[in-house]
């Protein structure tokens, strides 16, 4: 078992004929993921890396039976491009681009209002499930299966997460990057609500960071479980001085919750074992053998 | 991005929002002429055109500036150009801008506008339920992030549409919220869906007015503006892009943005090196264990082009803070041997004169350690984080 993503998961990427597309999605395929087509308007009918190409979502859904999309579009195109998933009824989405306009995530997320599609990122390595499937752009040789769910709010911390479960002598069961952005699709609580869940997954390991509300909110719904699986979670941005801010519409926002200390001892009060350097969170893997 | 004052007031009274007459002088001469123009007689207001809040209560650094601070209420017309001349050209620091200051580069001077009240006004985006959110409180100046600590409940939040304006009812509750009078109620609508407009059209990540002014007549004035921008949202806003105020950020900075990095500096002697912000976090956390804080850090994201990554770690090496260079690059996306080849190149161009540690894990990280190893610079290895870390200390230390 895994979440959101297995060997069964039949998958598309819009977007398919780009440069680094191609280059991910032959490394994808390498790696055991099922892509069965994929969308790029204008070349429908052609076939690349021996993959059907489509002009649109819809129809690439009802040749293939597609129920996640991978995109590797451009920013300024991600909008759209999750609209036209959303309506051909593709379940999970997930966007690489760094750059999507507040705005065009502001109309996402109410156009994902209300329906069972999700999406993960933007600006997120994606989401992978070692030797069976990975969607997005993971370094795949760092991974190897095992028990641990990895959810992270930070890309590259992601990788350093998945180098401790190596050192712990254990693998990961599901790694999903949530997007480094300030509003990102998938949240804390639906992946950790989905590890919880997992019979695969014997713990989590969460990485958070300065800025949003997102952990402390995942904290207070952790605390309300029945059932929990040990988190162990990392916080970055201690060190990051206060100052250079226009404002306070930023601060009021946050309700006073701003500072990382703020993050680490709500997560503590919830029951998560927080560490101070992600490097230790290797030890404390190995401490709940 | 974020505007000056004066150019938001612009903005925001292109969509109705009534502001204070206003000129905006780069000297002390058109500072006098700019009073001429908007009123006949005193008070005016001189405000420093800083992008930063509490302007009020900074203070100046040079002592030739006068013990008061970046917003100043004139009576008297003679005194227009002695205080506009002690404020041009100085450096303004305020509880938002950090001790080193901005330097005042113009002045906005304003017809001063008697109020009967003024309440804080903002619209922002609530993160978690990714919402735009209109914010309201009876309190001004810095006093209203006091409020929002310790007592929430003083911040009326109200969810707005993203399409239409705003209803009936929630203009309403701001209305008996603020406890406005009657006569102010279409100001009001008028003010909120001006905010609401400007805020979609121009794709702005947060308004604020702080404060807004209540005429004896019921209108509202915007008495300070601020406004920033999506940065991902400038490609479609040429207008916008072309009030960006260099003089606001360091050069570095401005290097570092040519190539599409993120670039920040920081008050200490290390700089980091990473390909993502967590990244650069986590090793700055490490650092402050260590007692030893960051200069800067360059995030070079999934860069492809050798060139523009060398010129990024250029902007390191040549910064004067740098005593010791931190490298964590964990390749995904990003190529380990770009980035070697990147140090190598620019370390010949301006030479490694710092100890400099060096971490590379994922895509091509062999090809990288032997591009390195090749080019005989005298970079120290580390297998982890917490080791490059350590090593530096250990090497700043030596060094000393």
């Amino acid at each position: 078992m895994s979440v959101f993503v297995n060997k069964k998961t039949k998958v598309i990427c819009q977007g398919i004929t780009g440069t680094q597309a191609s280059f991910h999605i032959r490394r994808s395929l390498n790696c055991g993921t099922q892509i069965v087509g994929g969308v790029t308007p204008g070349k429908g009918g052609q076939l690349h890396l021996n993959l059907p190409v489509f002009d649109t979502v819809k129809e690439a859904v009802a040749e293939t039976g597609a129920t996640a999309s991978i995109m590797y579009v451009p920013a300024a195109a991600v909008k759209s491009a999750v609209k036209e998933a959303v309506e051909a009824g593709i379940k999970l989405m997930v966007s690489i681009a760094d750059g999507v306009p507040l705005k065009d995530m502001l109309e996402i997320k109410e156009m994902l209002r209300g329906t069972s599609s999700q999406l993960i990122g933007p600006n997120t390595p994606g989401i992978i499930t070692p030797g069976e499937a990975r969607l997005g752009i993971f370094p795949e040789n760092i991974h190897n299966r095992g028990h641990i769910g990895i959810v992270s709010r930070s890309s590259t911390l992601t990788y350093e997460a998945v180098l401790e479960t190596k050192r712990a002598g254990e693998g990961q069961s599901t790694v999903i990057g949530l997007g480094d952005d300030v509003l990102i699709g998938m949240d804390f609580i639906d992946a950790l609500s989905a590890f919880m869940a997992d019979r695969q997954t014997k713990a989590i390991i969460m990485i958070g960071r300065l800025g949003g509300a997102f952990e402390e909110v995942a904290a207070a719904w952790y605390k309300n479980q029945k059932y929990k699986k040990p988190v162990i979670a990392f916080i970055a941005g201690n060190a990051i001085p206060f100052g250079h801010k226009m404002g306070y519409a930023g601060d009021i926002m946050t309700k006073g919750y701003i500072s990382v200390q703020d993050k680490k001892d709500a997560l503590n009060a919830a029951g998560i074992t927080v560490v101070d350097h992600i490097n230790d969170i290797h030890f404390k893997l190995a401490k709940l053998k | 991005m974020n505007i000056h004052e004066y150019q938001a007031k612009q903005i925001l009274s292109s969509y109705g929002v009534k502001i204070p007459k206003g000129v905006i002088a780069y000297t002390p001469a058109e500072a006098k002429a700019a009073a001429e123009i908007v009123s006949a007689h005193g008070p005016w207001v001189l405000k420093a055109q800083i992008q930063s809040g509490a302007r009020s209560k900074g203070y100046f650094l040079e002592k030739e500036a006068g013990s008061e601070g970046g917003i100043r209420v004139i009576k008297y017309r003679r005194h227009i150009y002695e205080n506009a001349a002690q404020m041009l050209g100085k450096t303004l620091v305020t509880i938002q801008t950090g001790p080193s200051g901005k330097k005042v580069s113009r002045i906005y001077i304003e017809a001063f506008n008697r109020v009967e009240k003024s309440f804080y006004m903002a619209l922002a985006v609530s993160r978690v339920t990714a919402e735009l959110t209109l914010l309201a409180a009876v309190t001004k100046d810095e006093d209203v992030l006091k409020t929002a600590l310790n007592r929430p409940n003083k911040i009326l939040k109200v969810r707005l549409d993203l399409a239409g304006s705003a209803r009936p009812e929630q203009v309403r509750e701001v209305m008996d919220f603020l406890k406005l009078p009657p006569r102010s109620a279409k100001h009001l609508e008028c003010l909120i869906n001006a905010l609401h407009r400007a805020f979609l059209e121009k794709d702005a990540s947060m308004i604020e007015i702080n404060p807004v002014g209540v005429l004896k007549n019921g209108e509202l004035v915007a008495l300070d503006a601020k406004i920033s921008f999506d940065d991902n949202a400038l490609f479609r806003h040429a207008d916008i892009r072309q009030l960006k105020d260099d003089c606001e950020v360091s050069e570095r900075e401005l290097q570092a943005s040519r190539y599409k990095f993120t670039y920040s500096e920081f008050d200490g002697a290390v700089g980091c090196i990473v390909n993502g912000d967590g990244l650069a976090l986590a090793a700055m956390d490490l650092l402050r264990d260590k007692n030893i804080d960051a200069a800067c850090f360059i995030n070079v994201k999934g860069g492809v082009d050798k060139d523009k990554i060398a010129s990024g770690i250029k902007i390191i090496m040549t910064n004067p803070r740098v005593e010791g260079i931190l490298l964590n690059i964990l390749g995904g996306f990003l190529r380990c041997d770009l980035i070697a080849d990147g140090i190598v190149s620019a370390a010949s161009e301006v030479g490694l004169n710092v100890p400099m540690v060096v971490r590379f894990e994922g895509t091509n990280r062999d090809r990288a350690k032997e591009i390195l190893e090749n080019s005989r610079l005298p970079v120290i290895w580390a297998d982890t984080m917490e080791e490059s870390v350590d090593k530096l200390a250990v090497a700043l230390e030596e060094a000393a």
